[in-house]
């Protein structure tokens, strides 16, 4: 037998409902379906696994057992750099916050470039810090990717006519996804990442 | 502080160098000086009046001259007060407020990067915002901005 | 030796590089290094209608968008001799306040972080993200809202906004005292900030320090309560004081502002409740209201020559004390908008509370400045 659910009274302050049903005061939000994404990750692990070991035992070449496993492991666990450019890096810091929770996929910010192999470019570059972001760029390793995180990353964005911004950052190194929106919330984002991983789930070289 | 108690005030001091006092709305009024008169009005208005905290320096690019202000905020009064020097378009200068603000530091190195206004005996005049031997001063309407279409046809045909 | 932190480095909360003279672990010297982030936001304002600059002071301080959009908003009117309607000015505080509220969270989640804590950074994330979805359901952005108007705001609040705002505020109240648990309370914190960064009142008045490091210095100023804009002259409240400028007591100042605010939202939401009203303007002239009038008020009149004018306003941000000079010269864009950030000024103090001090001991010094790099390269 299952217990009942309990009823919140209506006039009970947020403090108490959390108390009796154990959830947060949300106001007009749905949270993330999380389990939906769970489930489909869960599914999506067989197949690649299955993929793997069958490429192990079939076909004995060397590059086609390597890769699905690689490619597996590899976006299953993103590291991007940690560093804020601009208001999207706001978006950013709310993607690992309470709410959003993108840890849950496996991306774990890291301070040194080296650890890295995902930059986020959230936010405006300008020709100032461009030498920089190629600088750190080139410390990831490989392999690596950029995603470029809202309007002014993507082209500039509001400010694409300024004397000092450079207008998109697919100038200065190569972009695999671009996210729209200024800034874009932070499931667009965490949905950026995960378009990311099937790009290299799909990856061959 | 009214406009007129400024003018009074600051008139011994500055002699014909003040240009006048007008009202400005929301502040004690709006100074207007030659720049020569510049050190002397900042060491009254920031001693004798009470204007210790200096809170901008900007500068305004008009047709003919350069206009450079200054923003100081007065515990005592209460209030703000702007004082504003007209400079010559072809070699704007002004002495620094740094020995009386020393607030003005920063605020000065940006009027000078984006407008082109120098100060005299600054102890520290470089680029602050934009990279070191950046040529050009935005702020000027001679500077027009461009879509950058625009700007990577120029720079494949340089 | 010099040593180099940032623009890349955990410390720095945004693009700026802090260049500090160290010998040992004592830092001997330092020297800002900002302009990473300048967009050239007074530039592009020259180009843009009175509407459009709003646009970009969100994105001048992004934590704090809606004091930005307030700031340049009362200059504005000022410089074209419009005045908003009174419950227009009442939602423009809340919003002001809403969003101190917002951008204290924001810092306290940083800053904490900043000396090692992780889970504080989780629940000031949470709670903040009630405050955006309260922005969110009149706005319908987190971020970057264009919600105000020169002559009024955009829209009138969707009913029922004041009760959910007012079970933001209580469920807040509750956790304000877990916060100060878990850092007053914690030795460690208070080991790890106190005596840390000291910065005295005179020189913050010498440097043009303002805002909660001004007031953890013990001077009691705040634009709110000595200038009054807007109708802050209506409303009740306490200015945060503390005394010791540390670190220690710039926590004190924004946790107490955190209250502060939410005993000024109360009485905002009450007075919005009981009158109901225009929100913006009647009378804006045709190139200013029409191209963002609501339905079936786009008859305004066109005024040709219209007045030139000069508008400054200074307003108590999060960070500070702002000021915005707009200067109105009859056409349909500003001539010169030039604004005066808060950061800017407590950053270039940063030799005064850095030198005398560890190398371990910048990121808590730093992370109590609470740094928001737009606004200070704009």
């Amino acid at each position: 037998m299952t217990a009942a659910p309990t009823v919140v009274k209506p006039g009970t302050t947020p403090a108490e409902s959390y108390r009796l049903t154990g959830e947060l005061p949300m106001v007009d939000q749905a949270a993330v379906p999380f389990i939906e994404i769970e489930t489909v990750r869960a599914r999506e692990f067989i197949p690649a696994a299955k993929e793997a070991f069958s490429a192990m035992i079939v076909e004995q070449g060397q590059s086609k057992v390597i890769r699905p496993t690689f490619n597996w492991a590899g976006r299953n666990s993103l590291f991007p750099l940690h560093w804020g450019l601009a208001c999207c890096a706001i978006e950013f810091a709310a993607a690992f916050s309470a709410r959003f929770d993108a840890e849950r996929f496996g991306i774990v910010p890291r301070s040194s470039p080296r650890q890295c192999d995902l930059m986020i470019v959230n936010g405006t570059v300008t020709w100032k810090v461009a030498h920089k972001l190629i600088t750190l760029y080139e410390q990831m390793p490989e392999p690596k990717w950029v995603i470029a995180m809202g309007n002014c990353a993507t082209g500039g964005g509001p400010f694409r006519t300024a004397y000092s911004v450079v207008p998109g950052v697919d100038k200065l190194v190569p972009v695999d996804i671009y996210i729209a929106g200024c800034p874009p919330r932070p499931e667009a984002m965490i949905d950026g990442i995960l378009k990311l991983e099937t790009l290299i789930r799909e990856r061959k070289e | 502080m009214q406009p007129d108690d400024l003018a009074k005030a600051l008139a011994p001091r500055l002699g014909d160098r003040l240009l006048g006092v007008e009202t400005f709305v929301g502040t004690a009024g709006r100074v207007r000086f030659r720049p020569e008169a510049a050190l002397d009005l900042f060491r009254a208005v920031r001693d004798e009046l009470g204007f210790r905290h200096l809170s901008m320096v900007g500068g305004i690019d008009w047709v003919d001259h350069r206009e450079v202000f200054y923003v100081a905020w007065s515990d005592d009064a209460r209030q703000y007060v702007i004082l504003s020097a007209d400079l010559p378009a072809d070699s704007p200068h002004i002495e620094s407020a740094t020995p009386v603000w020393e607030s003005a530091n920063w605020h000065e190195r940006e009027a000078w990067e984006l407008l082109d206004i120098g100060f005299d005996h600054h102890p520290d005049l470089r680029h602050l915002l934009m990279p070191d031997g950046y040529a050009f001063h935005p702020l000027l309407r001679s500077f027009k901005l461009h879509e950058p279409e625009e700007l990577e046809v120029k720079q494949r045909s340089v | 030796m010099w040593l180099n932190m940032g623009p890349q480095h955990p410390m720095t909360h945004g693009l700026w590089n802090l260049r500090v003279k160290i010998d040992g672990e004592m830092i001997l010297d330092c020297d800002p290094e900002m302009g990473y982030l300048h967009r050239g936001i007074e530039k592009i304002s020259e180009d843009r209608h009175y509407n459009e600059v709003i646009t970009l002071m969100d994105r001048c301080c992004y934590v704090a968008g809606f004091a930005w959009e307030h700031l340049y908003i009362v200059a504005a009117e000022q410089a074209l001799h419009l005045s908003p309607p009174e419950r227009a000015d009442y939602i423009r505080t809340m919003c002001e306040e809403f969003q101190r509220l917002g951008s204290h969270l924001m810092w306290y989640a940083a800053f904490v972080q900043d000396i090692g804590l992780m889970s504080p950074f989780l629940y000031a994330m949470r709670d903040r993200d009630l405050i955006l979805d309260l922005f969110q359901s009149y706005t319908g952005a987190r971020l970057t809202y264009e919600y105000m108007r020169v002559g009024g705001v955009r829209s009138d609040l969707p009913p029922g906004f004041g009760d959910r705002a007012r079970k933001v505020l209580d469920w807040l109240d509750q956790k304000f005292v877990d916060y100060d648990r878990l850092c007053l309370g914690s030795t460690i914190f208070r080991e790890r900030c106190d005596g840390l960064g000291v910065l005295s009142a005179r020189d913050c008045v010498a440097t043009g320090v303002t805002g909660p490091m001004l007031r953890s210095a013990g001077m009691k100023r705040d634009v709110r309560k000595d200038r009054p804009y807007s109708v802050y002259k209506q409303l009740d409240f306490d200015v945060a004081v503390a005394d010791g400028g540390d670190v220690t007591a710039r926590y004190l100042v924004r946790m107490e502002e955190m209250r502060q605010s939410v005993r000024i939202l109360r009485q905002v939401l009450d007075w919005l409740d009981h009158h109901p009203g225009p929100v913006l303007a009647e009378r804006l002239p045709r190139w200013l209201g029409a191209p963002y009038a609501p339905q079936g008020r786009e008859g305004y009149l066109l005024k040709r020559n219209y007045p030139k004018g000069v508008g400054f306003s200074s307003v108590e941000e999060p960070h500070g004390e702002a000021q915005a000079y707009v200067v109105n010269e009859g056409g349909e864009h500003p001539y010169r908008v030039k604004f005066r950030s808060p950061v800017f000024a407590n950053l270039s103090a940063a030799r005064h509370y850095l030198v005398g001090y560890h190398v371990a001991d910048i990121p808590p010094i730093m992370g109590s400045v609470d740094i928001c790099v737009g606004e200070v390269d704009r």
